[in-house]
């Protein structure tokens, strides 16, 4: 399983949780438009909870450019490495 | 720039008067013989009525909306667990830590802790504000 995949993985739990909805399969293709109740504010506790769960913290910039899942992704890789 | 940094500590005294609960009775209704019948709650193991768990939310709400450095803020979540029981005129000890900060969204998450004049923990959990 690549980095990516497990992030995804990971992720996707995040989701489930937050947006208390068990059939959510997140792809690196997912965008808000495909998940409903991921909303502005929902939006919020994804970041807090993904922030907190893989202890890295976002810029609003950072977050602003994301337009689907698999960027979100390749963010936290690179703020993982980052970190490191 | 948030106006709270990580570990930092609030704390407030709140009084469970009798003007709290009948007030809260009164807005809600909710007359359940825990809260309103002695003869009930001490048969239940409880040495007078209980005050409603809930009145410590608004206490939370209060906290919140008028105690922290900034007015500027809106509750995202609030989760609460009580462990002990509240009596009319219980002296409560309010403790909020800052938990996290998340300037990428505006937020702040913290944790909090009831106590009562014995120290005893009476209510424990967490809240996510966003700072607007």
């Amino acid at each position: 399983m690549t980095d990516a995949e497990i992030i995804l993985k990971e992720i996707n739990e995040i989701f489930i949780d937050v947006l208390d909805n068990d059939a959510i399969v997140l792809t690196t293709e997912t965008t808000s438009d495909d998940i409903e109740d991921w909303d502005s504010l929902t939006h919020i506790q994804l970041v807090v909870a993904i922030e907190k769960h893989f202890k890295l913290k976002f810029t609003a910039q950072e977050i602003r450019s994301w337009s689907n899942v698999g960027e979100m992704i390749e963010a936290i890789i690179n703020k993982s490495k980052t970190a490191i | 720039m948030m106006p709270f940094s990580t570990g930092e500590i609030f704390t407030r005294k709140f009084i469970v008067t009798s003007s709290v609960y009948q007030g809260f009775i009164r807005t809600f209704e909710d007359r359940n013989p825990l809260h309103t019948d002695k003869d009930y709650a001490t048969s239940m193991g409880f040495k007078d009525i209980v005050m409603h768990g809930n009145i410590l939310n608004g206490f939370i709400s209060y906290f919140i909306g008028e105690c922290l450095p900034s007015k500027n803020v809106i509750i995202h979540s609030q989760e609460i667990n009580f462990s002990g029981p509240v009596y009319m005129g219980d002296i409560l000890t309010f403790e909020a830590k800052v938990d996290s900060i998340h300037e990428s969204v505006n937020a702040v998450t913290f944790d909090f802790i009831f106590r009562n004049e014995l120290n005893k923990k009476v209510a424990k959990g967490c809240f996510q504000i966003g700072v607007l």
